[in-house]
C-alpha cells in the first residue's frame, strides 16, 4: 500500500511537472537547495525506518522544516553576501551519504548472514548425508 | 485486542501512506520543474528576474505609445480635412488656411519634398594602423557641423535619420549615439537636405567639414537628388514661458 502510494505520487508529479510553467531562473537556486534538502530527509527516513526509530511526525517536520530553512538561509547567505548554500549543500550531501552507509551496510549484513546460513544448511544437509 | 490493533495499524498505514505520497510528488514535482528550467535557461543570455520585468514594461509602454501616436495621427488628419472642408468657399478663411500651412512649412511640422541632397555618414571601419581610433567615428559635433554648413548652404529643411531638424532640436552626445530631438540615432546617418543640390554639394569642397571627414576615415557619401523627402517634426512644439509684445 506504502509503495502504491509513493509510486502514484511520483508518477503524478513527473506528469504535473512536465506540463507546469518553468519557474525564473533566480528562484531556480532556491529550489535546488531545497530538493537537496528533501531529499537528505527521504534518506534519513529510510535509514530510520531499518534503525526501527521510524516517526511519521519527525520525518514530515524534517521533510518541510529542512527544506524552508535551506531556502531561508540561502535568502540570507544571497542578502549578505556569503554562500551559505554551500554549506547547506556539504551538510546535506554528507548526512545522505552517512544515510546511504546505514542501507548499505544492513542490506548487506542482511544478505551476508543469509548467505551464511544457506552455507551452514547445506553443510548440515551434507553432513547428514555422510553421516 | 488483537484486532483492536489490527485496526488502528490499518489507519496508521492509510496515514502512512497518504502522506508519503504526498511528500513523494512535492519532491517530484519539485525535481522536474527544476530539471526543465535548468535546461530551457542556458540557452538564453540573461534570465535576471528584474531584467525581464523591466524589459517587459517598456515594451509595453512602447506599444501604447505607438497606439496613441496613431490615434493623434488620426486625429490631425480628420482635423486638415475639417477645416479644407470649412474653408472651401470662403475667401478670407481661405487666406487663413494658406498663413496655417505657411506657419507648417516653417516649423517643420508637415512632411516636405523638392529637390536636394543625402550624405551618408557611416563609421569608418578599424584597420591595424588606426593612429586614433576616436577619428572614425561620426560624433555629435559632426552632425552639428554638418547640419550647420547646409543651412549656411541655404538648405530649407534637415532631417538626420528622419529626424526633422527644427527650431527647438538639440543635437547631443548620448553614449555611443546621438539624441536629436530626443530620439537616439546611430550610424549609419543619413542627412537629407532640400535646396540648391549645387549649392548644397559644395559641401564636399576640399578644405572642407565632410572633406576633413574623409580625411580621418570616416565613411562619407553625398547624392544628388530631385525629389528628396524629409519627413515632419514628431514632438511637440510648446511654448511656456515666451509672449507677444503687444
Amino acid at each position: 500500500m506504502i509503495f502504491i502510494a509513493i509510486l502514484i505520487g511520483c508518477i503524478l508529479g513527473a506528469i504535473i511537472g512536465m506540463n507546469s510553467p518553468m519557474i525564473s531562473y533566480t528562484y531556480s537556486s532556491y529550489l535546488a537547495i531545497a530538493i537537496i534538502a528533501a531529499l537528505d530527509s527521504v534518506f534519513g527516513g529510510i535509514s530510520s525506518v531499518i534503525k526501527k526509530n521510524f516517526d511519521l511526525k519527525i520525518f514530515i517536520s524534517g521533510f518541510f522544516g529542512n527544506a524552508i530553512l535551506a531556502i531561508l538561509l540561502t535568502i540570507l547567505g544571497q542578502k549578505l553576501n556569503v554562500d551559505i548554500y554551500l554549506a547547506a549543500i556539504v551538510v546535506f550531501v554528507w548526512r545522505m551519504f552517512m544515510n546511504l552507509g546505514t542501507i548499505r551496510r544492513y542490506y548487506v549484513e542482511k544478505w551476508s548472514s543469509k548467505l551464511t546460513k544457506k552455507e551452514s544448511k547445506d553443510e548440515k544437509t551434507k553432513n547428514i548425508a555422510s553421516e | 485486542m488483537l484486532e483492536i490493533t489490527n485496526m488502528s495499524n490499518m489507519i496508521n498505514k492509510k496515514k502512512t501512506s497518504i502522506v508519503l505520497g504526498i511528500m513523494c510528488f512535492a519532491l517530484t514535482l519539485a525535481i522536474v520543474i527544476q530539471i526543465r528550467t535548468v535546461e530551457n535557461t542556458n540557452s538564453t543570455v540573461s534570465q535576471n528576474y528584474e531584467e525581464n520585468n523591466l524589459r517587459a514594461e517598456v515594451l509595453k509602454y512602447k506599444e501604447r505609445y505607438e497606439n496613441k501616436y496613431k490615434e493623434l495621427e488620426k486625429a490631425q488628419q480628420e482635423l486638415e480635412n475639417v477645416r479644407q472642408k470649412a474653408t472651401q468657399n470662403n475667401g478670407e478663411l481661405e487666406e487663413a488656411e494658406n498663413q496655417i500651412n505657411q506657419a507648417n512649412k516653417i516649423n517643420g511640422t508637415t512632411e516636405v519634398t523638392g529637390p536636394g541632397i543625402i550624405i551618408t555618414l557611416t563609421d569608418g571601419k578599424s584597420m591595424p594602423n588606426t593612429l586614433n581610433p576616436n577619428d572614425l567615428i561620426v560624433h555629435y559635433l559632426d552632425i552639428l557641423s554638418v547640419v550647420n554648413e547646409l543651412k549656411n548652404a541655404g538648405a530649407e529643411a534637415i532631417s538626420v535619420n528622419d529626424q526633422r531638424i527644427v527650431n527647438t532640436t538639440g543635437i547631443s552626445c548620448s553614449g555611443n549615439i546621438i539624441d536629436i530631438n530626443g530620439e537616439r540615432v546611430g550610424s549609419p546617418f543619413v542627412i537629407k537636405a532640400i535646396g540648391l543640390p549645387e549649392y548644397l554639394a559644395n559641401l564636399s569642397r576640399p578644405g572642407g567639414y565632410l572633406e576633413k571627414m574623409k580625411d580621418d576615415g570616416v565613411d562619407v557619401k553625398i547624392e544628388k537628388s530631385n525629389n528628396v523627402t524629409i519627413p515632419k517634426y514628431t514632438g511637440v512644439i510648446s511654448f511656456k514661458y515666451l509672449e507677444n509684445i503687444k
